[in-house]
């Protein structure tokens, strides 16, 4: 059993899911355009939740939440699935690839064998969808690679299954059923107000702009107060979800400056434009701290007088993204 | 046999980089540049300075959709990259 599902490579997992779902429905759509409408975009740094260790660093919205919106925003009837038991899981699986539905999944990236070993780092937020089963294997469309993959059902049951931080357990996500029409401009205001709203209007100092500046504040006491070691590992953590797991570099700013110059065509306002080449520069601005952070960590740039530099490219990123959301929430409300 | 291009891209990678004990004339533009395969030795903290470096040099920006991950595959398919971003995409 195999669908004909057109496979699109993309720079990010759940963005890419959601963007090849949709076009196998007959709504083509970029990357960007799904990251977009689902609000993809934010920051949160919460230093007291450990992940692996490690504080708590996001540059995007909750697992799941980009498919969740996007489709809603557009009116689309969706069906998701948890399991607690592997066997109905993968009974389950097998029943809807059977009725011709291509099947997102949330797996740990650890236990997909299709990966380079380099890349199978315990992280459980993976997305990718399920377009087939021949013998022993299932067909697999996983935005991040060139061509579709296979992945023997063992392994998948592991990856679906896999212990710890966002463990997945099991969960499969679809597309129950398409509208007639969808309001597409509607769905482009909705996507960029609530990214405006989780940047600027965050009850909390840990989101938003003031993530960033509480981030700038602390990241600058770490050399007092860790040893080396510890340091190190939690500045190349921030790097690291910036500029890896599919951010598409810049912490997913180079791709929602993407989304804003498709946003331009679809409210047809040029406006639009010009914010989409002010989010680029931001990109630019935060890989200036990712490279300073990288020469830190491996020790081509002095640790003591770094970091206060570091803490100064996050003020100014902090300032940036205040003056860009702020231009954008008026553009829109216009 | 490498083009001019990857061999510059090799030197800029090997000097931004502090790269030691390798020279350009030594690397295959096929092999891998990030990783554990990497005649370099480079990691991804590494891919980050590649990117800003391939971004000054030559004023292309690895991001977005087009992912360093694809374009930081061997030297070959980093100045095949650049070539293109040069001449209009």
């Amino acid at each position: 059993m195999k669908i004909n599902f057109p496979h699109r490579q993309f720079a990010h997992c759940e963005s890419g899911v959601t963007a090849n779902l949709l076009n196998y429905h007959g709504f083509p759509c970029s990357e960007a355009m799904a990251f977009g409408i689902g609000g993809g975009l934010f920051f949160a740094y919460v230093p007291f939740i450990k992940l692996n260790f490690l504080p708590l660093t996001t540059f995007r919205t909750g697992p799941g939440s980009i498919f969740a919106k996007a489709t809603k925003r557009l009116g689309i009837e969706i069906k998701r699935e948890k399991f607690s038991n592997p066997d109905v899981a993968e009974q389950r699986l097998d029943r809807l690839i059977a009725e011709g539905h291509p099947v997102g999944a949330q797996t740990g990236v650890f236990w997909l064998p299709f990966f380079p070993p380099a890349y199978r780092f315990h992280f459980n937020g993976h997305n990718l969808v399920v377009i087939g089963k021949e013998g022993n294997e299932y067909l697999i469309s996983d935005p991040i690679f060139e061509e579709p993959v296979r992945c023997p059902v063992e392994d998948l049951r592991k990856a679906r299954f896999a212990k710890g931080a966002l463990a997945p357990k099991g969960k499969l996500y679809y597309i129950a059923n398409m509208p007639q029409r969808f309001d597409l401009p509607q769905a482009v205001s909705a996507g960029i107000k609530e990214v405006c709203r989780g940047m600027l209007k965050t009850p909390v100092p840990l989101a938003g702009v003031r993530g960033i500046r509480l981030l700038a504040r602390q990241l600058v006491k770490w050399p007092g107060k860790f040893d080396e070691k510890q340091t190190l590992l939690y500045l190349g953590h921030v790097i690291r979800m910036q500029e890896e797991i599919g951010t598409g570099g810049g912490g997913f700013r180079f791709i929602y400056a993407a989304f804003l110059q498709e946003a331009a065509d679809v409210l047809e306002n040029d406006k639009l434009l010009d914010l989409s080449k002010h989010c680029t520069e931001i990109g630019d601005l935060w890989r200036d701290f990712a490279l300073l952070a990288s020469r830190v960590c491996k020790g081509r740039a002095e640790i003591q007088d770094s970091f206060h530099d570091l803490s100064q490219l996050l003020l100014q990123c902090a300032a940036e993204e205040k003056i860009l959301f702020g231009d954008l929430q008026r553009v829109i409300s216009d | 046999m490498s083009s001019a291009l990857e061999h510059e891209l090799a030197e800029l990678i090997i000097d931004f980089c502090n790269v030691e004990d390798v020279s350009a004339e030594e690397i295959s533009p096929e092999t891998p540049l990030i990783g554990p395969d990497s005649p370099f030795g480079l990691d991804s903290l590494d891919a980050v300075e590649v990117v800003v470096a391939v971004q000054k040099t030559y004023g292309v920006r690895i991001g977005g959709e087009q992912t360093s991950r694809e374009v930081l595959q061997s030297l070959r398919t980093l100045a095949e990259f650049i070539t293109r971003e040069q001449n209009g995409g």
